[in-house]
């Protein structure tokens, strides 16, 4: 009998049990620049239900723009769904009181958070500025996942910038978000020059090319997968995973066992 | 799989910049398509945007001609300079003989206005001829654009196209809600996560062609996402490929 293979399983099922989906770069809320059908925790774990979606890692964007709203969402919504989500806790190096603060609280929710969020374009930082000192070493002390938001030719999260602190801090797991969207091939010499650094490919997957470049350059052991829901659908995404040149292993190791050898310790 | 796709929105040939390995001539482009298992395509040799739309438009006539899986679309100019765009009703009787069923505009990449005062009557009859206008956001015309040329053309048969990785339901909404002849091409809406659900829901499921975007994207994504889309089977069916044909049947050459 003819064993179907993974582009069939989806196409037939939209789901496959044998290969379950970690989401590692994620969001939740209402944000300014977009109207969301789909934003709340219960919708969310409904589109993750939809496609086989095992676990999401996320930071809320009222966190990350708003410090009188903070980390509390975070922790809200994980403890509403334990099963299901885990958070990143949201740095804001505008914000060097509220960092103390949360770094302070961190140990208090080891049922929560996974690691660290910093978006550095947004909140115009450099990654490598004394304000996000703390939170880097912070991670390094713990051997956390911290997740930055990375873009090509930023002077706030660039690949020169991510070289520099992949160096500083190599206990930390980064996880570059985007991976450096556009300087693919920054991105891929970072990922052989430095272990501790792992694609995302959030933003990634709407351009043909770019995942079997990654895959071709370094093996399909250091890409994670994420979708930064509640802005893009599972589906969609999984089927650029589908579609790309490259093998079911492959397809395995990017949409869950990468993930699952990351996360083993949090869950 | 339960869906007969009809691609609204893909091209063939070697793009100016390189993207990943394209289909390079019309017969290649259906071996894609059958692996894809997408069935026929409105389609366009991309000369007709990157070269110039004098040498494109022949190139798609002449690679379609014989595939009676492939339709096509032109590129329009500007009537006053006649290099594409000729008075009276050969030009239509051309594109029927040739099966081109929609023209396409990128008036930002080929420097002239998408306006009543450049193309006057002719689109008038172009939208009484019930042609689709394929417009793409991401090459080469703006948000502003596309809202001045349904001021000037309401009744105008227009698909937008790659409607940019964001979503852009604050743009579109209007436009739909406004103009009963807006189409959205699905390449991106798929993107958006709910995006689709929420535009049938409030608008039906006749405003959605399915496209795959291909080669820029790959067509497993927008698939997978229709085929799984949280809407009835025959709002898929619409959207994946009927909504198409229908709009290709009223074309009155
Ligand atoms: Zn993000």
């Amino acid at each position: 009998m003819h064993q179907p293979n993974l582009k069939e399983a989806f196409y037939a099922l939209g789901r496959v049990p044998d290969c379950p989906v970690y989401d590692l770069h994620a969001h939740m809320g209402s944000y300014l620049g977009i109207s969301f059908p789909r934003a709340e925790a219960p919708d969310m774990i409904n589109a993750m239900d939809r496609a086989g979606v095992r676990l999401l890692v996320f930071c809320h964007h009222h966190t990350l723009h708003s410090p009188d709203i903070g980390n509390a969402v975070n922790v809200e919504a994980v403890r509403s769904y334990p099963d299901r989500l885990r958070a990143y806790c949201g740095i804001n190096p505008n914000y060097p009181d509220v960092i103390a603060h949360d770094l302070d609280a961190f140990d208090q929710y080891p049922d929560v958070y996974v690691g660290l969020k910093m978006l550095a374009d947004y909140h115009a930082y450099a990654l490598t500025d004394e304000r996000y000192r703390p939170a880097w070493e912070f991670a390094e002390r713990r051997k956390l996942l911290v997740l930055i938001h990375t873009w090509g030719h930023s002077l706030y999260d660039g690949p020169e910038v991510v070289r520099k602190v992949a160096e500083r801090y190599p206990r930390t797991t980064i996880l570059m978000g985007h991976s450096c969207h556009g300087e693919w091939d920054k991105a891929v010499a970072l990922v052989k020059d430095f272990p501790n650094v792992y694609f995302e490919l959030c933003a990634v997957l709407d351009e043909r090319g770019v995942l079997e470049k990654f895959v071709g350059e370094t093996g399909s052991e250091r890409i994670v997968f994420g979708t930064d829901l509640p802005w893009f659908n599972h589906h969609y995404y999984i089927g650029s995973v589908l579609g790309a040149d490259i093998n079911d292993e492959d397809r395995h190791n990017i949409l869950h066992r990468n993930a699952e050898r990351l996360l083993v310790r949090y869950l | 799989m339960d869906l007969d796709f009809y691609d609204a929105n893909l091209y063939f040939g070697r793009p100016t910049r390189e993207v990943y390995n394209p289909a390079r001539d019309a017969s290649e482009l259906l071996r894609r398509l059958d692996g894809y298992g997408v069935h026929q395509a409105l389609a366009y040799h991309v000369a007709e945007r990157d070269v110039s739309p004098v040498a494109g438009n022949a190139m798609t006539s002449r690679e379609i001609a014989g595939h009676d899986r492939l339709w096509g679309c032109w590129t329009i100019l500007p009537p006053q300079t006649r290099e594409v765009v000729q008075q009276g009703a050969e030009f239509f009787a051309q594109m029927k003989q040739q099966r081109i069923i929609a023209l396409r505009a990128f008036p930002g990449l080929h420097n002239y206005l998408l306006q009543r005062t450049v193309f006057g009557k002719w689109l008038d009859e172009v939208s009484e001829r019930q042609i689709p206008v394929l417009l793409s956001i991401e090459h080469g015309v703006s948000w502003p654009v596309a809202y001045s040329l349904l001021t000037d053309y309401p009744l105008l048969t227009c698909v937008l196209c790659d409607i940019g990785i964001w979503g852009v339901d604050r743009y579109t909404w209007p436009l739909l809600e406004q103009y009963p002849n807006v189409y959205l091409e699905t390449s991106l809406v798929a993107l958006e996560d709910g995006g689709m659900e929420a535009i049938v829901r409030r608008y039906g499921a006749d405003r959605l062609l399915f496209g795959s975007g291909f080669p820029d994207r790959y067509p497993e994504s927008a698939i997978l996402q229709l085929l799984h889309a949280d809407i009835t089977l025959d709002d898929r069916r619409r959207i994946a490929g009927g909504n198409l044909k229908r709009l290709a049947e009223q074309v009155q050459y």
